[in-house]
């Protein structure tokens, strides 16, 4: 009897220890910290990952939102959703400068005590390092430097780190830094609020591309574990000693990105609690089922502005002819891709997308795009461009639904009267493979959302002679009329919302004069969380990051 | 989806058949019409051959089924299209991106896919793309097994010592992990040996990779089997009379391996298949929008609540395939040797 009494107690005990077990800790899968609002802890981000490594060549919304966390610039954008976030507010420099010298010059002054996240002092120029960097790593995004910063272009002729740009005056002691600009220009604030223009320590930036990133000045520090797999965003422990207001320290001690190429399995580890956030949107059976279930941890709103289009090589046949072109734009049904993107697009015959200053609707020329494709009217233009029976390459990319998007649009090619195949890359690679003219890229899948509030981050990043000096460039159909470049030139230094008439007018020309691009809509894009996390307040969209992780929360 | 290491047989050598021949009471009839004769018997190998070649037929006429009957194509979107089912107009594709179920009639018998695509078109010409490629890999397979077995173990030694020892690396390998990494590397960027180019489009690439792959699977028990024949009288006397190696290989020991490649084969077919729909399920397989019953199944997983018959559909047909040639395979092995010693290596 006794031998018994002991072994209930045991068991008793034992069933006692695995309950507090099992209800002790609430952090299932992102591991560390607890809930309840508090900050610390640790989150699982599932993403496709970030494009490159080097702060200075990534391309994609997936990367940005990871580097802006740690790489914040002399100016940035305001940490607030919605519109507000589209406010430059001050970054390492004091304050937002007034342009002088007839809106030519901008003087920055960097606030004291800065340092990089290995304790080495941020220097004044560092900045004009990290602009060179670009320009001599040929980034994509190097068309927002030059020729607009004076100096920029004769440097890139010599394209050697040790030369000089004239337009960039530092003073290390002083910390202050004077960028002259060849003519005014209203979207150089814009430029300079972006994470791929924030300075990096000199001596551990050198000319060439880099495969850990550089310490940076960031509320956290990003380590690629295994770019393929993880990367990890720690606290910066020397961010909250420098105290830069306006910026949040986030409410996690560590976010980690779980690299795949799976959305459905994203979907999934964010439903179970093993991943806290995806940047990508659930698709297939998912969205209709998590729309349905989760709806309280589901935000679908109007992204950041964006476009999505099929590009076209103007330089390569069979889109060199005009009527080829007119073909394609005849012959796509946005209806068609509303059904791809499971409802989440919104049809539109405009490349600028709405919400953003210069938008007015276009004139359609090529039908509604709520309507009926016109077929007919696009194999007679192909027939008439001398192209019928062209082989045609499509190119897309593996993240879904982007290999269903290339599947309509080579069996719509195929319809009018090419002979159309498609090739798809990796995610990773595929938006600096089209960028390439060695690439050879006919036409494919592209999108762009909006870097800033400007129409000139669509129309002069995608369709500008400007956008070519990059070797790898967003200008995939590497257009180039003088038409597009002195009307952006004229329209540089104005206020878009006074211009919208010229910018509509540049809309239309890009789209029904020259068919240069084949634009079908905008995407509405989805913001899921997992069960933990506060969806309702702490999840709303970002006009330039699409989400901002250092606004993310839990549940209080 | 993993394919199971390929079954290996050990054979006894066709000599046996005048034996069980004397024991069934058919004396003086050859050791072919015997096996026939026993797999007549086997009504339930008959069946399931029987199966097969209904699969075969079936999707061998899939052109006739997409002109005539659905009037689409395997690679055709219908996003848009409606068409009427129960007198209704339905979306073939709805708004929210679900595709249509299986409407039974002629067009859409099976439903679509996310694409619009017609199910049915698409299940029949992937049987084709599947059984080709399994076929022909095979094919390649029973060749050069042969050839390397019969090598291997005729010259012994050093020959065989550097035969065997290649057949073990390629052997070491789960059969799925090297063919997804050689699917990965040549679906880039094709195959360029010198003046030999294949594009990475093209059908040859999966079936080089999977007739390559299964090599070991085969040669080894041939070499033995070779190992043991040329030891035989009928090799010493062939010797004896002049023949050199290449005579006594062809005309010796081949004939005497026919047997064991007539039972192997059909199982090497049926492995071959399910190593093609488990690389087109991982997307290393026939590049799309060519279907393959594997990537038929992969592209429908993810659509597995909404449309179900996306990825069960394929995946019936495909088990049905391998099913009617292992029962087949099973039953040949039966006719030719019912005594057969079957050995499993992992």
């Amino acid at each position: 009897m006794r031998r018994y009494l002991w072994a209930v107690a045991a068991l008793l005990l034992a069933t006692a220890a695995l309950g507090v077990s099992a209800c002790g800790d609430d952090d299932d899968g992102g591991g560390g910290g607890g809930g309840g609002g508090e900050t610390g802890g640790s989150i699982t981000v599932a993403t496709t990952g970030l494009d490159n490594s080097d702060p200075v060549l990534f391309q994609t919304t997936q990367a940005v939102q990871a580097f802006q966390l740690a790489y914040v610039p002399l100016v940035t954008y305001a940490h607030e959703p919605g519109e507000d976030g589209s406010q430059v507010v001050p970054g390492l420099a004091e304050e937002v400068p007034e342009p002088t010298n007839g809106g030519k010059t901008y003087t920055f002054k960097l606030r004291d005590g800065l340092v990089y996240s290995d304790g080495t002092p941020v220097k004044a120029s560092d900045f004009e390092n990290t602009i060179k960097r670009l320009l001599v790593l040929g980034s994509g995004w190097s068309f927002f430097y030059s020729p607009v910063i004076e100096g920029t272009e004769e440097f890139q002729k010599k394209g050697d780190m040790k030369a000089d740009i004239s337009g960039i005056e530092t003073n290390d002691n002083a910390g202050t830094i004077k960028v002259t600009l060849t003519e005014p220009d209203t979207k150089i604030l814009f430029a300079l609020a972006e994470p791929y223009a924030a300075p990096t320590p000199t001596a551990k930036s050198p000319g060439k591309k880099l495969k850990n990133p550089p310490p940076g000045v960031g509320p956290y520090i990003l380590d690629i574990v295994d770019f393929n797999s993880k990367y990890v965003l720690k606290r910066n422990p020397e961010w909250s000693k420098m105290n830069i207001p306006g910026i949040p320290k986030g409410n996690f001690d560590t976010i980690v990105g779980a690299v795949q190429d799976n959305v459905t399995k994203m979907t999934q580890d964010v439903i179970s609690g093993n991943a806290d956030f995806m940047t990508e949107d659930p698709t297939g059976d998912q969205l209709p089922e998590v729309r349905a279930k989760y709806k309280d941890r589901l935000l679908e709103e109007v992204n950041p502005p964006n476009t999505y289009y099929f590009f076209l090589n103007v330089t390569l046949p069979p889109f060199d002819k005009l009527e080829a072109r007119q073909a394609v734009n005849y012959a796509i049904d946005s209806n068609a891709l509303v059904r791809v993107f499971g409802g989440r697009l919104a049809p539109s015959c405009n490349f600028l997308p709405p919400d953003i200053a210069g938008y007015a609707q276009n004139d359609c020329k090529y039908g509604d795009p709520s309507g009926k494709p016109d077929i007919a009217k696009a194999k007679q233009l192909v027939k008439d461009s001398g192209y019928e029976g062209e082989k045609v390459t499509v190119w897309t990319n593996n993240k879904d639904p982007r290999p269903a998007i290339a599947d309509y649009y080579r069996d719509v090619l195929n319809e009018i009267g090419f002979e159309a195949e498609t090739k798809t890359l990796d995610q990773q690679v595929y938006f600096e493979q089209i960028g390439r003219k060695s690439t050879k890229a006919q036409t494919g899948f592209t999108d762009w959302f909006q870097d800033y509030p400007h129409p000139g981050d669509f129309i002069e990043s995608l369709l500008s002679t400007r956008a070519l000096s990059s070797e790898v460039t967003f200008n995939q159909g590497f257009v180039s009329d003088k038409h597009v470049d002195s009307e952006l030139d004229d329209l540089r230094g104005k206020d878009p919302e006074a211009t919208t008439d010229q910018w509509h007018e540049l809309d239309n020309y890009v789209v029904n004069d020259k068919a240069y691009v084949v634009p079908y809509g905008g995407e509405k894009s989805t913001s899921f969380f997992s069960e933990r996390m506060d969806a309702q307040n702490c999840g709303a969209v970002h006009p330039v990051y699409k989400n901002d992780w250092l606004l993310f929360c839990k549940k209080g | 989806m993993a394919t199971e290491p390929a079954t290996e047989y050990s054979v006894e050598r066709p000599a046996v058949f005048e034996e069980e021949a004397r024991r069934e009471g058919v004396e003086g009839m050859g050791p072919w019409r015997l096996a026939l004769r026993r797999l007549r018997r086997n009504k339930i190998a008959i069946a399931f051959g029987v199966l097969f070649v209904l699969v075969v037929g079936a999707c061998l006429a899939a052109p006739l089924w997409a002109d005539d009957v659905a009037h689409t194509s395997p690679i055709k979107n219908h996003l848009s299209d409606t068409i009427v089912v129960d007198g209704k107009k339905t979306n073939v594709v709805s708004l929210d991106g679900v595709p249509i179920g299986p409407t039974w009639q002629g067009e859409f018998f099976l439903g679509a896919d996310t694409n619009g695509r017609d199910t049915m078109v698409r299940l029949l010409y992937g049987g084709r793309n599947s059984l080709l490629i399994g076929t022909v890999a095979a094919l390649i397979t029973t060749l050069l097994a042969v050839l390397v077995g019969i090598l291997a173990g005729y010259f012994r030694g050093f020959t065989d010592t550097v035969v065997s020892r290649s057949l073990d690396v390629i052997w070491a390998f789960p059969a799925v992990l090297l063919g997804v990494a050689l699917g990965t590397a040549l679906t880039l960027s094709g195959l360029n040996l010198g003046p030999i180019e294949i594009s990475s489009r093209s059908k040859l690439i999966p079936i080089l990779i999977i007739g390559f792959i299964y090599i070991p699977y085969m040669a080894r028990p041939i070499r033995g089997q070779v190992l043991s024949l040329r030891e035989k009288e009928f090799v010493e006397a062939a010797r004896a009379q002049g023949a050199g190696p290449l005579r006594i290989m062809l005309s010796e020991i081949l004939p005497n391996l026919s047997s064991t490649v007539v039972v192997f084969f059909p199982l090497m077919v049926a492995n071959a298949i399910l190593l093609e729909a488990a690389l087109g399920f991982l997307g290393v397989g026939i590049p799309p929008p060519e279907p393959s019953w594997g990537n038929l199944i992969g592209d429908g997983v993810d659509h597995i609540l909404s449309g179900p018959h996306l990825a069960i559909v394929p995946g019936v047909a495909l088990v049905i395939t391998v099913l009617a040639l292992n029962v087949f395979g099973d039953g040949v092995r039966d006719a030719f040797d019912p005594r057969a010693t079957i050995h499993l290596e992992h």
